[in-house]
């Protein structure tokens, strides 16, 4: 009689401690269940707290909303951030453009009255700085521009090898001034690729405007090749090369080599293509070696 | 930060005379992002060291870590699912499951680990890579360029820590491998994706970031970030 009871008590421990490890399990799964849920409705970026209980998923649902709601509150700063950026660069872009215009037509001015050769030496100088000072604000204003998302490309389907013309023609009379070539080297038939005309004439303007400095005979060959899902354009130079372990600081900003120092330049155009051409979602790549020449391919998707 | 992570690794094969250091202590940081380039003639060790990183082959000696986890402490299991989750691999071969279409290719490595397919991302990855037309032909439909694609479209498609691809476009000719390389770049770089490629080409290693030079089971430049 003891024994059975005994018995009893022990298959009821049993089954309660089987059955509540089963309850466990079960309530932890739903439990797994709701939070995968909440979480992949949170990243769809619906809103999910449809009802409030003493529950701790329900506590947890409603710390997802806040923590949801003041992320929406930090990219509202974000916003306001930018628009200040915004406003800054306009007012750097246009309020200098007077006085530089100023400062080179005074210059002008000054160059035309009776100065001694160490005068003009000067006014020279200045004339060259204010060129120099004019370039680069107007890059960084575009750069800054481009990488604050406040001017965007259009990127569309146009034809590659009518800028490559028109880029070359550009350049030309500032080639021809260093007694170099400009060839083109284009295939038959018209290649397109999916870019914005004008932005990408301005990469390609400053890489050839590169390879015309640092050549000092022989010339620039601009060619188009056509790939499956790209347009390649290539500029090849047979100017001074560049080392391997300097083409890393290339596309650095500012960051000029030893070697191109008493060359004129700030150090912002090669960076300025590369961004252009990322953003149009291509990229560029090099390959030169010293004293050989550089080649500088900018791949556009079609 | 560093997602991958190699702390002198060595990997000797082999015993007495036929002894083999084909890795003999490397040391590597790889940022997130980077698209690293490692460079070197055949029998240099980089496929070995490329196994090594992907957990494909354990070291002898030395530490992988990728994403603060040390690899080569983890059993066998641990290994293969952290693998599936973590790293995407393109092969020379491109691999791809003959009796299954393009869109089921791409998404079988997610569906295996049971998680939730992001169809939008997906789709995005399929647009970026010019297979939207393409999503119900088989793999011997395709060209072998195109077949790559895949391949890139499926190591992208579950968002690993690191893409390892070792020479990804052995196989092509070399205007379909400037093609598929292309595309490689400009996706890493649209979707912030950590790549390590190896290659035996210097032109084919000119796209990266950055070089690394082995040689003899040993790097003998780390190169600086472009």
């Amino acid at each position: 009689m003891m024994n059975d009871i005994v018995l009893y008590i022990g298959i009821a421990a049993a089954v309660l401690g089987v059955g509540s490890f089963l309850w466990s399990r079960i309530s932890t799964k739903k439990t797994l269940d709701r939070v995968e849920e909440l979480i992949d409705k949170a990243i769809d970026g619906d809103t999910f707290q449809e009802s409030f209980s003493e529950e701790r998923t329900s506590r947890l649902e409603t710390k997802l909303t806040e923590y949801l709601r003041a992320s929406g509150v930090s990219a509202l700063n974000v916003k306001n951030e930018r628009d200040k950026i915004k406003t800054l660069i306009a007012d750097i872009s246009h309020q200098t453009k007077t006085p530089i215009a100023n400062l080179v037509l005074h210059s002008e001015l000054l160059k035309e009255s009776d100065l001694n050769p160490e005068q003009e030496e000067c006014v020279d100088a200045v004339l060259r700085e204010s060129d120099k000072l004019r370039f680069l604000i107007d890059a960084l204003v575009k750069l800054s521009r481009l990488e604050n998302g406040i001017l965007s490309l259009n990127p569309a389907k146009e034809s590659v090898s009518s800028i490559v013309t028109e880029v070359a023609a550009e350049m030309n009379s500032k080639a021809d001034k260093k007694g170099l070539y400009i060839k083109t080297d284009l295939p038959d038939g018209d290649v397109s690729a999916s870019l914005d005309r004008k932005w990408t004439a301005e990469a390609l303007i400053n890489i050839v405007d590169n390879a015309v400095k640092y050549t000092q005979t022989g010339g620039i060959t601009l060619s188009v090749k056509d790939y499956e899902m790209f347009a390649c354009i290539t500029v090849k130079d047979t100017g001074i090369g560049i080392a391997e372990e300097d083409i890393p600081k290339i596309f650095g900003r500012f960051n000029r080599l030893e070697s191109s120092r008493n060359e004129e330049g700030v150090g912002i155009g090669l960076y300025l293509a590369r961004e252009i051409v990322k953003l149009e979602g291509g990229y560029m790549k090099v390959s030169s070696k010293l004293g050989e020449g550089s080649e500088f391919a900018v791949f556009l998707k079609k | 930060m560093n997602i991958l992570e190699a702390k002198g690794l060595k990997k000797i094969y082999g015993e007495g005379e036929n002894k083999v250091n084909a890795l003999r202590g490397v040391d590597l940081e790889v940022k997130k992002g980077e698209f690293v380039a490692i460079v070197g003639t055949s029998g240099s060790g980089k496929s070995t060291l490329l196994h090594m990183l992907g957990g494909l082959d354990r070291p002898t000696e030395g530490e992988v870590i990728i994403e603060q986890k040390d690899i080569s402490k983890l059993k066998d299991e641990e290994v293969t699912i952290f693998r599936r989750r973590k790293i995407g691999f393109i092969f020379q071969a491109f691999n791809l499951v003959p009796v299954l279409n393009v869109y089921e290719n791409i998404v079988l490595p997610i569906e295996l680990d049971g998680a939730k397919i992001d169809k939008d991302f997906v789709e995005e990855i399929i647009n970026t890579l010019g297979l939207s037309g393409k999503k119900e032909a088989l793999p011997n439909q395709l060209s072998g360029g195109q077949q790559q694609r895949v391949a890139i479209a499926r190591a992208l498609a579950f968002r690993p820590a690191i893409i390892l691809a070792d020479e990804p476009t052995g196989n092509l000719d070399s205007k379909t491998g400037q093609d598929v390389l292309s595309l490689l770049k400009v996706s890493a770089e649209k979707f912030s994706q950590t790549i390590v490629m190896i290659t035996h080409n210097d032109e084919i290693a000119q796209l990266a970031d950055r070089i690394i030079r082995i040689e003899d089971g040993c790097i003998v430049s780390k190169g600086e970030g472009r």
